[in-house]
């Protein structure tokens, strides 16, 4: 296999979120919702990202395409570094990097027809107008499964499915070459999520799109993913190809998570030996010293309380921040 | 009397709206029996939570039952007035919602809202009734009960919350207990929590459940018997070997390819079912299914399918069961030992 080319490199990323206080708005306290996570993203692959709420995947994707600023570390995208770009230099790297979000009604203002809805990034960069801006569109309408004469519409005239297909037409308009999915197909029905999530990989087959798919429903993640990177409490636990994380976790969160998920099979279900954590997740202001993970985790033990783990190659593409796995060696 | 704890025949609810009626629920039946657990799987807009909003006659403006019986232990539900119910609701049949921060009263301590139930079916004291909100907090695994007794619900995260809804439910030791998406809103780790939760209170406190979800995984797990619902009919109902194993309506069989195992390693595509739900405000005068389904034939579009029955407790409505129907093939369901 040819040496696979990084697209995109994420180095020691922190996102903190201030919280204020008092009439003075002093700074007490910060979220530390992405707390130092590095990891690349080849070209052509799609990385799954999951965790439960709270971890900071979606804070991830939404600091990567400068949603929100980067408190410290650095995105490098095709060798640029956008993390710290002023807006004007970010412009031409808004076309490459498109987002697709969570929620199909909030996500496309009403007031506005899905021609210009799609339109808007078209006019923005200056792609195409007249008579080829309305070709443009149509394409795209019809290339997300839809058709020409929905361009005239509103959103409210639509189902959650194809609202989705619309917030899709709007990411592919500018010919991106990486999508970040944030929770894509969250908020849609079961038989419709499958349309959506087919959809995205003939896409990603036609153009060569790169994608960031971030979700909660590791089965769904299991199945578009070339690789899954397990986040929790801002830190990224496990990263590793997708087959060897579902056979093999070696995190115990990871192992945690993949045996609390029911399988729509009733015998192999029942028969499913599940490893029920303790508690709930802790609170990012205030998250535990050491590993974030010892307070629910069943193996934690005095070294977990002082020393962070760090992220290490346990095996070829397979990294894990766990303290057991220096005890094994 | 049967042992039948719920029976539920030819159930029709509707919404008057401004626009028309919408036909939630046309002609649903049902049964359960004393202590076990049913799932209804559907999705939006298929029924589900009506049905069950229906039985508490928890119905808002402008829905209503338009006909058909709701008996339960031998009585029927439909006629009962506001005041009557309120004596069924909580005590005899109980609910959790889906959202655990809507269904609390912010206002009130937890231990409050549990003490309001016991005060008010079963007579206790107001000391009695604070040791028994207690006990409920304990057996639905809140750590340290006596102090938490008394926090208010935003002092608890979601998972607790749910736990403290189910603590409210179950306090007076209800026959039923209607279980809305009651792990949709939480994360997987806490929904293995809930999930092992109500099943290890099904046979500790023998109520039977109801449990409404979108999610196959959920009733695979926790229940015995499942009835898939869509466009306001019942499309299939059998026990969940029967429904997951050998499902003989196409939508089920839809259902189930549509969704990744996580369990299975071949990376095949995903069948989606095309295209997308009825519309209930105009439903369709045939299968509600018919414009999606891969098999359908021109009786399926001018005539709903009655129940054809396929072995003892398994029936699906379904054209193609019919004996004159033709011989397809159909595809569909969980291989048994796969994996």
């Amino acid at each position: 296999m040819a040496e696979k080319e990084v697209l995109l490199e994420v180095k020691n990323l922190k996102k903190y979120f201030k919280v204020d206080k008092g009439i003075i708005r002093r700074n007490i306290k910060y979220v530390k919702a992405v707390d130092d996570i590095s990891f690349k993203i080849y070209k052509g692959e799609t990385l799954g990202l999951v965790g439960e709420s709270g971890c900071g995947k979606s804070t991830t994707g939404r600091t990567i395409i400068r949603l929100y600023d980067v408190t410290d570390g650095e995105v490098i995208f095709d060798g640029a570094e956008i993390g710290q770009m002023s807006e004007h230099e970010l412009k031409p790297f808004r076309k490459r990097i498109q987002m697709i979000f969570q929620d199909p009604y909030a996500s496309l203002n009403t007031r506005m027809t899905v021609s210009d809805i799609i339109g808007e990034p078209l006019d923005i960069h200056g792609l195409a107008s007249g008579q080829d801006r309305q070709m443009k569109i149509f394409e795209l309408l019809e290339r997300v499964g839809l058709s020409k004469m929905h361009a005239s519409r509103y959103p409210h005239e639509f189902s959650g499915g194809q609202r989705q297909r619309i917030g899709i037409a709007r990411a592919l308009a500018v010919d991106p070459d990486f999508i970040i999915c944030d929770e894509p197909i969250s908020a849609l029905d079961v038989s419709i999520q499958a349309q959506v999530v087919n959809m995205l990989e003939d896409l990603q087959n036609e153009f060569g799109l790169t994608y960031l798919f971030i979700a909660h429903d590791l089965s769904m993640v299991k199945h578009i993913s070339d690789r899954i990177g397990v986040m929790y409490l801002g830190k990224m636990a496990e990263i590793a190809e997708s087959n060897a994380l579902y056979e093999k976790p070696l995190h115990p969160y990871t192992q945690a998570l993949l045996s609390a998920i029911p399988i729509p099979d009733p015998e192999v279900t029942r028969a499913k030996q599940r490893i029920i954590l303790e508690g709930d997740v802790p609170s990012p202001i205030n998250p535990p010293s050491g590993c974030r993970f010892r307070t629910r985790c069943i193996y934690a033990f005095d070294k977990c309380k002082e020393i962070e783990p760090e992220l290490k190659e346990v095996e070829p593409e397979h990294f894990v921040a766990c303290h057991l796995m220096d005890e094994k060696v | 009397m049967s042992g039948k704890l719920l029976d539920v025949k030819e159930l029709y609810t509707s919404f008057y709206t401004h626009l028309g009626e919408v036909q939630a629920i046309r002609g649903v039946s049902f049964h359960l029996d004393k202590g076990e657990a049913l799932g209804i799987v559907g999705e939006s807009g298929s029924g589900k939570s009506v049905t069950s909003l229906s039985v508490m006659k928890l119905l808002q403006y402008p829905g209503k039952v338009k006909s058909g019986q709701i008996m339960f232990k031998g009585e029927d539900l439909v006629p009962k007035s506001n005041k009557e119910m309120m004596s069924i609701r909580g005590d005899q049949i109980a609910m959790i919602f889906q959202d655990p921060m809507t269904s609390l009263n912010p206002v009130y301590t937890i231990g409050n809202q549990i003490m309001e139930a016991v005060i008010k079916h079963q007579g206790l004291s107001k000391s009695e009734a604070r040791a028994k909100a207690i006990e409920m907090l304990t057996l639905v695994g809140i750590p340290s009960p006596e102090q938490r007794v008394d926090n208010f619900p935003h002092e608890f995260s979601g998972g607790m919350r749910q736990r403290a809804m189910i603590a409210i439910a179950l306090s007076c030791q209800p026959d039923l207990l209607i279980a809305d998406e009651p792990t949709t809103a939480l994360d997987v780790t806490i929904q293995a929590q809930i999930l092992e939760l109500l099943k290890e209170l099904k046979d500790k406190v023998n109520t039977a459940i109801i449990l409404i979800t979108h999610d196959l995984g959920v009733v695979a797990d926790v229940c015995s018997r499942i009835v898939v619902m869509y466009g306001g009919l019942i499309m299939e109902e059998g026990s969940a070997e029967d429904v997951f194993y050998n499902p003989t309506h196409p939508y089920t069989m839809g259902l189930i390819k549509s969704i990744p195992r996580l369990d299975l390693n071949e990376k095949h595509r995903l069948i989606p079912i095309p295209g997308t739900p009825p519309d209930l405000l105009n439903p369709p005068t045939g299968c509600p299914f018919a414009t999606r389904c891969p098999y359908a034939m021109q009786v399926c579009v001018k005539e709903a399918p009655k129940f054809y029955v396929t072995n003892e407790g398994h029936r699906a409505a379904c054209w193609l069961l019919d004996p004159e129907a033709p011989k397809v093939e159909t595809t569909g369901g969980v291989k048994r030992g796969d994996k």
